[in-house]
């Protein structure tokens, strides 16, 4: 057996994790302790603005990112991120630094301190499949997810930006379904693994979410799948608390549990329904679990 | 028509290239972005259009349209784009233009999203959805909207309430305030 590493990471939840993706904080924290991966959250961190601030001000938004950043430096190890969107945000606020030199004097002036640029930001999936390595996720799994068909669901910005290095091939990811399968579980191929949710229109125009997220549904529904997995709060809430008015609009039914990937990982590594949140999600994911007995 | 510096706006759109950081005189039109979009359904103009609208120096009629606040963001343009114009970056460009022109958009909803989200920022810290829906329904005169998904949330924990505020707020103030002195002053845009 290789020699257990020690991995330690300062830890950005975002916002949607202290609020109404609780159980996706939960879950990842109960699960890195599981794995004796060490997070340390950012003192004092803040919105990193989202899409909001960039849609109407790039320099608001690279600079909350910055600020971000530089809180970050406090904590030892790479900046270990939950969120898609935050993630996105984070890695294009280095990128865009990076490259040009007015926007970065811009910035430091604004958070009054330079941007540190060089830090490593990580997304959960990543430290999963790479720092810890699937070799010894597979040794920590002792529930295998036997049984269990999962649409692995990765929205559109997991794998974005696209101009830098990034978690996996922008078009064709597998992070997901590799880390899936190391967990004992059973991946479908299915159409909409990277078509858009409908993301924060669930605020402004929720009909848009509502058309976008029924073609997802009913996706994985003629894929086979038996639930769908995701990496991103925003995409959750779509999919899992609109679920039951997706249904209503089209008059079908899914009953489509919607899982955080720390919560099916979780259960593979034998953490209890209590440690990883499954009573918070709306579709209740009990009879299938049940049904697979993985619970 | 040609493309000539008589039919394209040129100092309209060096503006939005220089904010975006991406050419839009590169594009000639193939459509990738509008095939690949989920939100074309729900525009006036697609993609592929817009930029086309800004190369014929018609970028009123983007800026008056529901197009640009159409966008999801979901980068999937500028991932797929064959002469790399980062379209995303133009829908950013085109939005702020908009917003800091108080645009004659349709799209309010949108713009009113976003407005609650950026000062929910300068007050909290951070997001906090419940104030966030709350303020949005009043202000957006809906009333009822969502309200059955209220007390669901509620009861499985994901409205909270109450807010926990950042203990640091005196620093975002001070990024919030140095950014408008460094608009007033001419030195960013």
């Amino acid at each position: 057996m290789t020699p257990k590493k020690t991995l330690n990471y300062a830890y950005y939840p975002g916002c949607s994790l202290h609020a109404s993706a609780g159980e996706y904080d939960l879950s990842t924290r109960e699960l890195f302790k599981k794995l004796n991966i060490g997070l340390t959250e950012v003192p004092d961190w803040f919105c990193c603005g989202a899409t909001p601030a960039h849609n109407v001000d790039e320099l608001l938004s690279l600079s909350l990112c910055a600020k971000n950043l530089e809180l970050a430096e406090q904590v030892e190890g790479d900046l270990a991120v939950a969120c898609a969107a935050c993630f996105s945000r984070l890695k294009t606020t280095q990128h865009v630094l990076s490259e040009s030199d007015v926007k970065r004097r811009q910035v430091e002036k604004a958070i009054d301190a330079p941007v540190p640029l060089t830090g490593n930001v990580k997304h959960l999936l990543d430290i999963l499949a790479r720092d810890l390595g699937l070799e010894q996720l597979e040794q920590a799994v002792t529930k295998p997810l036997a049984g269990l068909k999962v649409a692995c669901y990765y929205g559109c910005l997991l794998t974005r930006p696209t101009d830098v290095p990034n978690l996996d091939c922008v078009e064709a990811p597998t992070i997901m379904e590799d880390i899936l399968k190391a967990a004992g579980a059973e991946t479908v191929a299915w159409s909409h693994r990277m078509e858009c949710c409908g993301a924060n229109f669930t605020l402004s125009r929720p009909g848009v979410v509502i058309q976008l997220s029924h073609a997802i549904l009913d996706s994985a529904k003629e894929a086979g799948a038996d639930c769908i997995m995701v990496a991103c709060p925003l995409c959750h809430g779509n999919l899992d608390i609109r679920q039951k008015e997706i249904e209503g609009v089209y008059n079908t039914e899914y009953a489509m549990p919607v899982f955080y990937i720390t919560q099916l990982v979780g259960l593979a590594t034998g953490l209890g329904a209590d440690k990883l949140g499954l009573d918070a999600l709306i579709v209740n994911p009990m009879p299938l679990l049940k049904e697979k007995q993985l619970l | 028509m040609l493309l000539s510096t008589e039919t394209m706006d040129v100092d309209f759109v060096r503006k939005v290239e220089a904010l975006s950081g991406t050419s839009v005189r590169r594009c000639f039109q193939c459509g990738k972005c509008s095939a690949g979009c989920p939100m074309a359904t729900f525009m006036e103009h697609p993609p592929n259009r817009v930029v086309r609208l800004l190369q014929l120096g018609q970028w009123q009629r983007i800026l008056a349209g529901r197009s640009i606040w159409y966008c999801a963001s979901c980068e999937t343009c500028s991932t797929r784009c064959p002469n790399k114009v980062h379209l995303a970056s133009i829908m950013d460009a085109l939005r702020k233009l908009s917003w800091d022109a108080e645009g004659p958009s349709k799209e309010s909803y949108v713009q009113l999203a976003n407005r609650l989200f950026l000062q929910n920022i300068r007050t909290y810290g951070r997001q906090y959805e419940m104030r966030l829906a709350a303020v949005f329904n009043v202000k957006s005169g809906q009333f009822l909207k969502d309200l059955m998904l209220g007390p669901k949330l509620i009861s499985k924990g994901k409205l909270k309430m109450f807010h926990q505020k950042n203990k640091n707020m005196i620093e975002i103030e001070k990024i919030f305030g140095r950014i408008e002195e460094m608009r007033k002053n001419g030195e960013a845009l």
